[in-house]
């Protein structure tokens, strides 16, 4: 009888194997392998054609000194520092404009979150091809509705405006995602909570200030992590719209991490940049895990 | 409750639709410009959306760029990163969630791992890691590291677990092999979470933009998002061919996403939840 249940047992450890071994074998090459090959090459002098020399701390100490690994991370920062909030209180806006009672109900939530669903370069073009002088969108609607002809924001170029453009673009694009966060939050607040405030005499401000907003703080410190992290990652609409610039004023750290890997043939280097903001990235997923446990109890 | 057409609501309302409209004004704008006669003046906005229109510029792009080809790349990689992604994530899932082995619950946590893995801090360890595998700039490379992702495991390791034990209890006494159960009982019973893993997989592969970057050298092998910002320095001056080709690259996505919006909204939920 044991021996059979025994012998089942090994069977199903077989059958186990077999199915978990192609994932594991992706999501180990590809996924975990790659973790551990970044600290190997971060303590190596290391080329496209492989290693060269170990090199010890050297990549990191270079790091600690380096103007631009600081002003990149500086920029990426100041990106997160922006572009987080508006995001958060766009996508609650929306969220609760989406959540009324409406005919238009449906079209609302499919507009708000359509920009999702498109590429990071078709949002860059759109972006360029939107803001240019003379014959973009945005400025010949400006000139449309009456602005002087003399009237010409540089949205890409002035290292100011461009700020504005990049974060203002990339809330449009990915605000969306956290909509959605936000209207299943809001669909799991019991009605009955509502109809005690009418009886009660609340007005539907009070009850947005002291009901709505107040039962969905787990929802905003999930979406406030999770865009932190998004932002923090953030490389492709700036690579394509700005290039970085003017200068370096926009250069992200990603990109930074790219050059030096791909243009300055630095791979070491690189890898070393890349821990700084694994570790970043780190920190911050296992704050959220943390947050996260701690609301679901 | 009633409903009273009160001021306040009329002002929501408005705002509602001003802001729906906002948002979707870029796109209907990339549209109205790929319906445009090429060398078009426009002397104001309103002129953008007025007629008249041509749908030449699509065959015009099929025929004169490397669009084909590049939608061609964009095509085959994103159905083939969802077939893989859900047969290796559900078989893997199957395994954690329903057979009784020993290591199961260490697995799973190494899986649960790669939930704290940003790809793009390890991008460039990847590249040293495909290059040393061969496989940058094939269609390889481009597709193994987005089809074992974590995210997909969980969430379909979670679904599966909610499938009663009896169903599977009762297919044993019928004689069924693991497989026979996987591909009969599970899978069948797995519709909705395979639709909502698979139109996230064709997204994210369609819209993949930092690892096709460094992983395609030559033209052959790029996919529309890293193709058509070549096409900008070709064309400075004329919006329309460029234009056109964001279209290409953005109308199937659109499409999928007014068929599936639900199963979308579902999935960013689950995401969320998970997160």
């Amino acid at each position: 009888m044991t021996k059979a249940k025994a012998q089942r047992q090994a069977r199903e450890t077989a059958t186990a194997f077999g199915f978990l071994i192609p994932f594991t074998l992706f999501y180990t090459v590809f996924t975990i392998w790659p973790v551990i090959q970044g600290a190997i090459v971060s303590f190596h002098k290391w080329g496209i054609m492989g290693r060269q020399k170990f090199s010890g701390l050297a990549n990191y100490a270079k790091m600690m000194k380096d103007r631009f690994f600081w002003e990149s991370l500086g920029n990426t920062t100041k990106f997160t520092i922006i572009t987080v909030p508006m995001l958060i209180i766009l996508a609650v806006s929306l969220a609760l404009l989406a959540n009324r009672k409406s005919r238009l109900q449906k079209m609302y939530r499919v507009c708000y979150y359509m920009p999702n669903v498109l590429s990071v370069s078709v949002v860059s073009f759109l972006t360029i091809y939107m803001g240019s002088p003379y014959m973009g969108f945005v400025n010949g609607l400006l000139h449309t509705l009456g602005a002087p002809n003399s009237f010409e924001p540089l949205w890409l170029k002035d290292p100011n405006l461009v700020w504005f453009t990049i974060c203002w673009i990339t809330a449009w694009w990915t605000v969306g995602f956290s909509m959605m966060l936000y209207l299943s939050a809001l669909q799991e607040i019991s009605p009955e909570i509502y109809e005690a405030a009418d009886i009660d005499g609340a007005t539907k401000t009070r009850q947005l200030f002291n009901i709505t907003l107040p039962l969905l703080k787990p929802t905003t410190f999930l979406v406030l992590l999770l865009q932190i992290i998004a932002c923090y990652k953030v490389f492709g609409q700036i690579y394509m719209i700005t290039k970085g610039g003017p200068g370096t004023v926009t250069r992200p750290l990603i990109q930074y991490i790219y050059e030096t890997a791909f243009t300055k043939n630095d791979f070491g280097y690189a890898a070393a940049m890349s821990y700084a903001l694994f570790l970043i990235l780190v920190i911050l997923s296992v704050i959220q895990t943390a947050v996260q446990r701690r609301s679901e109890a | 409750m009633k409903t009273k057409t009160s001021p306040g609501k009329i002002i929501l309302e408005v705002v509602s639709v001003i802001i729906a409209i906002t948002f979707i004004t870029p796109i209907i704008w990339a549209l109205a410009v790929s319906l445009k006669y090429e060398g078009m003046q426009i002397s104001n906005t309103f002129q953008w959306f007025a007629p008249p229109y041509t749908l030449n510029n699509y065959p015009d792009i099929i025929r004169g760029t490397s669009v084909p080809y590049w939608l061609f790349n964009s095509l085959f990689l994103a159905v083939l990163s969802v077939l893989m992604t859900l047969l290796l994530s559900s078989m893997a899932a199957f395994a954690i969630a329903k057979l009784k082995f020993k290591g199961s619950g260490a697995m799973y946590m190494y899986f649960l791992m790669g939930l704290m893995v940003p790809g793009e801090a390890t991008i460039v360890p990847l590249f040293i890691t495909v290059n040393g595998l061969n496989l940058i700039d094939s269609y390889g490379g481009m597709l193994f590291p987005g089809i074992a992702g974590s995210m997909n495991l969980i969430i379909m390791i979670t679904f599966f677990k909610g499938i009663p034990d009896e169903l599977i209890e009762a297919a044993h006494i019928d004689g069924a092999g693991n497989l026979n159960i996987f591909f009969n009982v599970i899978l069948p019973l797995s519709k909705t979470v395979l639709v909502t893993v698979g139109i996230f997989s064709f997204l994210g592969s369609w819209n993949n933009y930092l690892w096709p970057l460094l992983c395609a050298m030559s033209e052959g092998m790029y996919t529309l998002p890293i193709g058509i910002p070549t096409l900008l320095s070709t064309y400075t001056t004329d919006y329309v061919i460029p234009m056109t080709a964001n279209m290409v690259a953005s109308l199937p996505a659109i499409i999928l996403y007014l068929i599936f919006e639900k199963q979308i909204v579902q999935g960013v939920a689950l995401s969320g939840i998970k997160g």
